[in-house]
């Protein structure tokens, strides 16, 4: 459906205002399939919300989303069908605590994608051995670890098979000792070619992992770069001073 | 039996205080079997808790939703036509359900009660159906508020994350949403069920046979109130500790789930 020439995500234009901010200005931006895109910047620079809009979690004042060609902000397509390839992780893992984990996996596939309960079973199963969590699959949430739960999250998107994973500062409300769980399996994600998009404070994982990363402030973006560069590098003054504070 | 009780009245007190009260008991619980009035009353007081309570519950339920939903609509900057009229619907909907709300709250059970019977449904001949209804109407009210709290208790997150799996608004509240709404309001709910239980006394003052017009009528036999009444206190107060001890297991086993 998509080469590496046409973006799988378009953003055209995109702004989104609160009653009295404006959290984005003005953004436009194409993410290609296979990048790890990482947006950092300063808390309250829209990083945040620019992620949530891509699969419409926020809805934006104005601009057009296109993922894979079509423009989902046009009220006349069918979002829910699109966010079905767009996973997404969230900071406080949004584990569904009524439901055992294995449940937690197999409910999107079995009522969305009309999978039967074997086979979204057995793929759920796969995913979580691959994570290190295959003995979890009878607890509930509230049973595991904030790794433990932030890796069920991502296998969670992933049993839909996404066409990019959006991560909303997936290790943010971890312990410390925790973070290099969840950055692993993500590593894992990036080494599988999986399309990207990763808010983070993780400079580590930035440089390492992404293949782009995004520098954000007072909604707008600032400057962008492959990681070597953007690092060694900075153009702006305002980088500059952010790397400074930051590594 | 009837010896067993005359014993034991005989054991507490003098002869003649136990003769007395004996033929108290006896005129009005077991002369003419009045002891079966009592229990078609309370099955009367039991169908009617009953059917009002389910039917209370889905009344309230749909109307907590619809509040919810309302409340809760992100207005986007473009819409396409069934949209913008689902949008209006829903707001309609909303007015209609808080008048509703209000009216419901701001009156007396008994008045609700009367005017159904007594004006709405006045040519209907099923006394009970008409109960029902009344009392459905009138915990509905306060079942949708219960919900409402509920819905309104669940993380945000839940509602993201089931909308990022591509669930729409109304499945993610249907198996996302909801479940955990209800189990937090399950104190709550359970105790508007012993309340009900207890207002469905006022159907008496309607003519309809429960358990207090029950004792009622053995008073108007007898013309001796305590009996009749302590019997039929009792009659409740069991009723709604059975259902106390009940609600407390249950919210117990639910909680063993997730701790």
């Amino acid at each position: 459906m998509t080469d590496n020439k046409t973006p799988l995500i378009r953003v055209e234009n995109l702004t989104k205002k609160f009653s009295t901010t404006t959290a984005l200005d003005n953004i436009s931006n194409n993410i290609y399939n296979g990048e790890v895109v990482v947006v950092i910047g300063p808390s309250g620079s829209g990083k945040s919300t620019f992620l949530r809009c891509l699969n419409l979690l926020e809805v934006p004042t104005d601009g057009r989303i296109y993922f894979e060609g079509t423009d989902i902000t046009d009220p006349h397509n069918n979002i829910n069908k699109h966010r079905q390839k767009m996973g997404m992780v969230f900071q406080q893992f949004n584990l569904f605590p009524h439901m055992t984990i294995l449940r937690n996996l197999t409910i999107g596939p079995m009522k969305l994608l009309k999978k039967s309960k074997e086979e979204a079973e057995k793929k759920a199963l796969e995913l979580l051995d691959r994570v290190g969590l295959a003995d979890r699959a009878g607890s509930y949430p509230n049973q595991l670890s904030g790794g433990q739960k932030q890796r069920v999250a991502i296998v969670r998107a992933l049993c839909m098979e996404p066409d990019v994973m959006l991560f909303d500062e997936p290790t943010s409300a971890l312990d410390p000792e925790m973070v290099g769980e969840v950055l692993d399996v993500m590593k894992m994600l990036a080494k599988n070619n999986m399309t990207m998009v990763v808010v983070t404070h993780e400079m580590g994982f930035a440089r390492e992992v992404g293949s782009r990363v995004i520098f954000m402030e007072k909604g707008k973006i600032i400057e962008e770069n492959e990681p070597k560069e953007f690092f060694e590098n900075p153009k702006s003054e305002r980088l500059k001073n952010f790397l400074n504070v930051v590594l | 039996m009837l010896d067993t009780i005359y014993k034991i009245l005989a054991f507490f007190t003098s002869d003649a205080t136990a003769d007395r009260w004996f033929e108290q008991i006896y005129d009005n619980f077991i002369k003419d079997d009045r002891w079966t009035w009592l229990m078609k009353g309370l099955w009367v007081t039991i169908r009617l808790t009953f059917f009002a309570f389910i039917f209370g519950f889905l009344l309230g339920l749909i109307i907590a939703i619809i509040r919810v939903s309302h409340d809760k609509r992100v207005v986007m900057p473009r819409q396409s036509f069934l949209q913008r009229l689902g949008g209006i619907i829903l707001s309609i909907l909303n007015t209609i359900c808080k008048i509703y709300l209000n009216i419901i709250q701001g009156t007396p059970t008994i008045v609700q009660i009367m005017i159904i019977y007594f004006v709405i449904l006045a040519s209907s001949t099923n006394k009970i159906g008409v109960a029902i209804l009344g009392f459905t109407i009138n915990s509905s009210a306060y079942v949708a508020e219960i919900i409402r709290g509920g819905i309104n208790g669940v993380d945000q997150g839940q509602m993201e994350a089931g909308r990022s799996l591509g669930f729409g608004y109304i499945p993610t509240m249907i198996f996302i949403i909801i479940p955990q709404a209800l189990k937090s309001a399950l104190p709550a709910l359970c105790n508007e069920l012993v309340v009900l239980l207890k207002e469905t006394s006022v159907a008496s003052m309607v003519a309809l046979q429960d358990l207090l017009a029950a004792a009622m009528l053995i008073r108007g036999r007898t013309a001796n109130a305590f009996l009749p009444l302590i019997a039929a206190a009792i009659i409740y107060f069991v009723i709604v500790s059975i259902l106390r001890a009940i609600s407390a297991r249950l919210e117990r086993r639910l909680n063993s789930g997730d701790r």
